[in-house]
C-alpha cells in the first residue's frame, strides 16, 4: 500500500536538484539531440513555411502571400499528381501488406536459421541502391523484343510492350516494380509479431478443432492488428512520398502518366527554382498525409491495442 | 569514474555536434572574393573555384596539370577545381547556387545561362574580359554565352548536332552519303532513304532505317534538331513572337509520326535512351542514329579497335562500324539551319558582390580554360572543332585521326549553325522553356507512343502558348 502512495503522489524533485548529478548530464544529452532535431528537422520545416508565402530568390526573396498556395490549387498538374499519387497508393500499399503478411506466415515454421535466410534474402532489395534497382529494372522492362519481360511474354505468343513508353503500362510498371520488391521490413516487422502471439492462444485452439484459415482469421489477425496498422499508416506515408522510382524509370511520362506529388515537387525546386511554390505543395502534400493517417487512426485504430 | 563516463561521452556528443554544425557552415569564396586582394592590389593572393564535369575523356585526369599551369601563368592566383560528375553536376551546380555560394567557374550549356542570370547569380564579365581575350575567340560561339547586353563566360566548343550513319549500310541501301555530306538532303528524301535501310525478317525487324534517342527529356533534342530546319531555329521569331504555333511546326509533327508508321524507325521509340540507341548503332540494329556528335566517330574507332583486338570490354554484339556524320533533313523548302550546342565555362557570383580584382582573376581562369592548350587538348579529344586562335595554334603540335570527309561535313553544317539569340528577353525564353517542360515534351511523348495525334498536340501547344503569350504573342500563319 505505501509502494502504491508513493507511486501515486511522486516526491517533488526540487529546482536545484534537476541541475545537479544524473539530471544536469541528462539535460547534456538531450540537448545534443535537441539541437540536432531543432537544425535538421524544425528549422527546414519553418523555412519551409516561410518560403511557401515567397517568391524565392538567392539574392533577396520576395513576400507574395498567398499566391503559391492558390497557383498550386489552380494547376491541373497537380491534381494529375495527387491522382496518380492516389491510384500508386491504392495498388501498392494493400498487395504490398498482403504479401508481407503471406510471406512472414511462410516463413513462420521454420527453424531459426532458415527464418533468418530468408529475413536476409527479403531485406537485401532494401540494402541496395535504389538506383542499382531502377537499372535492372529497366532492363527487364526493355521495350524492343530483347527485353526479359517482353521476351517472357512473347513465349504466350504476346506482342512486346512498351513497357515504360505507353501511358497504358507506365504506372502498371511501376506498380508492379513496388510489388515483387521491398518488402523486407515489413516482413521481419509481421514475423517479429507473429513471434510475440502466445502460443496458448493456438494450443486452445488446436484442442477446439481449429483449422489453420480458423487459426488465421480469429487468432493471427486480430493479434495482428496493431502491426497491421503500424505498416499501413507507414505505407501510405511512404507511398505517398515516392519520388525514386518514377524520377529514374519513367521521369514522370509519358504525358505526365506517372508524375507523382514528391516528383513535381522536386522539378518545382530543383529545374524551374520555384521554392516557393515547391514548399507550398509540400506542405499541402504534409496535411494530405496527416489526414489520411488520421482517418486510418480513426477508423482502424479504435479497438487497436498498444 | 562514473563522473568521468559523463565527461568522456558529453565531450564525444558535443564533438560529433560541432563536427556537423562545420558543414553548416559558410564557405570561403561565399562573399564573391572574400580572399581577394583586399589591399586593393592587383597582385594580392586569390584562389578562384571551379566546379567541371568530365567534359572529355581525359579531361578530370588533367585537373592537377591545369591548377599547376595557371599558377606558374599567374603565381598569386590559386585555381581550385572541383570535380563532379555529368550526373550531378546541375544538381550539385543548382545547390550552390540557390544557397548563394556557387563556385567562381562552372561548365554548363550555354542554354541554362538564362535561368541563372534570372536568378541574378551569374557574373557580368563585358567589361572585366580584355579586348585580347574577346578577340581570339570565334564570335558565333560567343554570342551564345551573352544574355541581353552581358557577357556570362567563354565558350569551351561549338558542336552541330547531326545523325550519324553506318557507313556499309548506307552503300548497301544505295544511299550516296558524300551528296549528302555537302548538299545535305530533303525530308522526302531521307524518308525514302531510311526506309531502305530497314531489314526484316518475317514481321521482325532486324535493322532500322533511323533510331534516335526520344525517352524522356531527350525528347526534345529530337524536335529540336528537325524544327530548326523547317524555319524555326528558336522558339522566337525575329519580331519575338511565339514560333512554335506555325503551321510548320505541325508538319514536323506529321513526319515525326510518319517515320515510325512507315516502319523505319521502332513503335518503341518513346523508351529508346541514348545508350539503348547507341548500343543499336553498334550492334548493327540501326543504320542511321541520333543525335549525332563529332565525338561518336572516337567511340566507333575504339570499339572497333577491341573488336579487332578481341577485347572483351567491347560492347557485347558490336560490328566493326565506319561512322559518317550526316546532316539533318530540311523541311518544306526551309534553308538547313545547324542545331548547335555551346557549353562554356560560366561566371558566377555570391551573394556579396565580387571586388573588381576578384572578377578580373575569374576571368583569367575563365579564359585560360576556355583556350590555348587546354581548349586544344580538350577539343581534339572531342573531336570538336576549335573556335579560339590560341586554341588553334596550340592544336597545330597535336595529331587527331579524324575521317577527313567527316571533318569536311562538319565545317560545311558548322557555316550554316544556328545564330545565338541574346535578344530573347530572360523573362520570356524562361516562359517559352516552361512549355516545353510542361507540354511539349509531355505531349511529345504521348505523339510518339501513338496516344495522340500531331494534330492534338499542335492545337495543346497552341492552346498553351496563347495562355501564355497571348493571341499576338504568337506566330499565326
Amino acid at each position: 500500500m505505501a509502494h502504491l502512495a508513493k507511486a501515486q503522489n511522486p516526491p517533488k524533485i526540487g529546482k536545484k536538484r534537476k541541475w545537479k548529478g544524473d539530471g544536469a548530464w541528462a539535460y547534456a544529452f538531450i540537448a545534443v539531440a535537441l539541437v540536432v532535431y531543432a537544425m535538421f528537422t524544425a528549422y527546414p520545416v519553418v523555412s519551409a513555411f516561410i518560403i511557401s508565402f515567397q517568391e524565392y530568390r538567392p539574392l533577396g526573396s520576395v513576400f507574395i502571400g498567398f499566391d503559391n498556395y492558390v497557383n498550386t490549387f489552380k494547376d491541373s498538374l497537380f491534381w494529375k499528381s495527387i491522382t496518380n499519387t492516389v491510384v500508386y497508393t491504392a495498388l501498392t500499399v494493400p498487395v504490398s501488406l498482403f504479401l508481407s503478411f503471406a510471406v512472414a506466415i511462410m516463413i513462420l515454421p521454420f527453424k531459426k536459421g532458415l527464418q533468418t535466410t530468408f529475413k536476409a534474402v527479403y531485406y537485401l532489395p532494401a540494402v541496395a541502391s535504389g538506383v542499382a534497382l531502377s537499372v535492372v529494372w529497366l532492363w527487364i522492362f526493355d521495350p524492343m523484343t530483347t527485353g526479359i519481360l517482353n521476351q517472357l511474354l512473347s513465349v504466350f505468343g504476346i506482342a512486346n510492350q512498351n513497357w515504360l513508353g505507353s501511358s497504358a503500362t507506365a504506372m502498371f510498371s511501376l506498380v508492379l516494380m513496388a510489388w515483387l520488391s521491398s518488402h523486407g521490413t515489413s516482413i521481419i516487422i509481421y514475423l517479429a509479431a507473429l513471434l510475440g502471439i502466445d502460443t496458448s492462444y493456438y494450443e486452445a485452439a488446436d484442442l477446439d478443432g481449429a483449422s489453420f484459415f480458423q487459426k488465421l482469421w480469429y487468432i493471427v489477425i486480430p493479434c495482428l492488428k496493431p502491426t497491421t496498422l503500424f505498416l499501413l499508416v507507414t505505407g501510405v506515408i511512404g507511398s505517398f512520398q515516392v519520388f525514386q522510382n518514377a524520377y529514374l524509370m519513367t521521369g514522370g511520362g509519358p504525358d505526365n502518366a506517372t508524375t507523382m506529388v514528391g516528383l513535381l515537387i522536386f522539378d518545382n525546386a530543383f529545374k524551374y527554382f520555384e521554392f516557393g511554390k515547391a514548399a507550398a505543395q509540400s506542405l499541402i502534400l504534409t496535411v494530405i498525409i496527416a489526414g489520411i493517417s488520421l482517418i486510418q487512426f480513426k477508423f482502424l485504430g479504435n479497438d487497436v491495442e498498444y | 569514474m562514473k563522473r568521468k563516463t559523463h565527461v568522456l561521452t558529453s565531450l564525444l556528443a558535443f564533438s560529433m555536434l560541432l563536427t556537423t554544425l562545420t558543414a553548416c557552415g559558410p564557405k570561403s569564396n561565399e562573399g564573391g572574393g572574400a580572399n581577394a586582394a583586399k589591399a586593393g592590389n592587383g597582385e594580392a593572393k586569390d584562389t578562384i573555384t571551379a566546379l567541371l564535369p568530365p567534359v572529355s575523356g581525359e579531361f578530370q585526369n588533367n585537373f592537377a596539370q591545369m591548377e599547376k599551369d595557371f599558377n606558374a601563368l599567374y603565381p598569386n592566383l590559386t585555381l581550385k577545381i572541383e570535380p563532379a560528375s555529368w550526373e550531378d553536376m546541375t544538381q550539385k551546380l543548382d545547390t550552390q547556387v540557390n544557397a548563394g555560394s556557387p563556385p567562381d567557374i562552372a561548365f554548363i550549356g550555354s542554354d541554362g545561362i538564362s535561368k541563372y542570370v534570372q536568378q541574378g547569380m551569374l557574373m557580368d564579365i563585358t567589361e572585366t574580359a580584355t579586348p585580347e581575350m574577346i578577340a581570339d575567340f570565334d564570335p558565333a560561339p560567343l554570342e551564345y554565352m551573352k544574355k541581353g547586353e552581358g557577357l556570362y563566360g567563354f565558350p569551351a566548343y561549338m558542336e552541330v548536332h547531326a545523325l550519324g550513319g553506318n557507313k556499309e549500310y548506307l552503300e548497301a541501301a544505295g544511299i550516296d552519303w558524300k551528296n549528302v555530306q555537302k548538299n545535305g538532303w530533303t525530308y522526302e528524301e531521307f524518308r525514302e532513304a531510311i526506309k531502305k535501310g530497314v531489314v526484316k525478317e518475317g514481321n521482325t525487324t532486324k535493322r532500322y532505317g533511323f533510331v534516335f534517342a526520344t525517352a524522356g527529356v531527350t525528347a526534345k533534342d529530337y524536335l529540336n534538331i528537325l524544327i530548326k530546319n523547317a524555319g524555326m531555329p528558336a522558339a522566337f521569331d525575329k519580331d519575338l513572337k511565339y514560333a512554335y504555333t506555325s503551321k510548320n511546326f505541325l508538319e514536323v509533327l506529321k513526319a515525326i509520326r510518319q517515320l515510325i508508321d512507315d516502319g523505319s524507325m521502332p513503335k518503341e521509340l518513346s523508351s529508346v535512351d541514348a545508350g539503348k540507341r547507341w548500343n543499336m548503332f553498334l550492334t548493327g540494329q540501326t543504320m542511321i542514329t541520333g543525335k549525332g556528335l563529332a565525338t561518336f566517330e572516337n567511340s566507333a574507332k575504339k570499339n572497333n579497335e577491341k573488336l579487332k583486338a578481341n577485347d572483351g570490354s567491347a560492347v557485347q554484339g558490336s560490328i566493326p562500324v565506319e561512322y559518317i556524320v550526316l546532316p539533318v533533313p530540311t523541311f518544306l523548302g526551309e534553308e538547313p539551319i545547324s542545331s548547335t550546342v555551346v557549353d562554356g565555362y560560366v561566371t558566377f557570383r555570391g551573394k556579396k558582390e565580387p571586388t573588381a580584382e576578384h572578377k578580373a582573376n575569374v576571368v583569367k581562369a575563365a579564359y585560360f580554360l576556355a583556350s590555348g592548350k587546354v581548349a586544344a587538348t580538350t577539343n581534339n579529344d572531342l573531336f570538336a572543332a576549335h573556335i579560339t586562335k590560341s586554341g588553334r595554334e596550340a592544336a597545330k603540335s597535336m595529331t587527331v585521326d579524324r575521317n577527313p570527309d567527316n571533318v569536311a561535313a562538319v565545317e560545311t553544317m558548322l557555316s550554316h549553325a544556328n545564330p545565338a539569340r541574346p535578344d530573347i528577353p530572360v523573362d520570356l525564353g524562361a516562359k517559352a522553356i516552361k512549355i516545353e517542360d510542361a507540354v511539349i515534351i509531355p505531349k511529345l511523348q504521348a505523339l510518339l507512343a501513338n496516344e495522340i495525334t500531331p494534330e492534338e498536340m499542335y492545337e495543346a501547344v497552341k492552346a498553351e502558348a496563347i495562355g501564355t503569350f497571348g493571341q499576338d504573342g504568337i506566330v499565326n500563319d
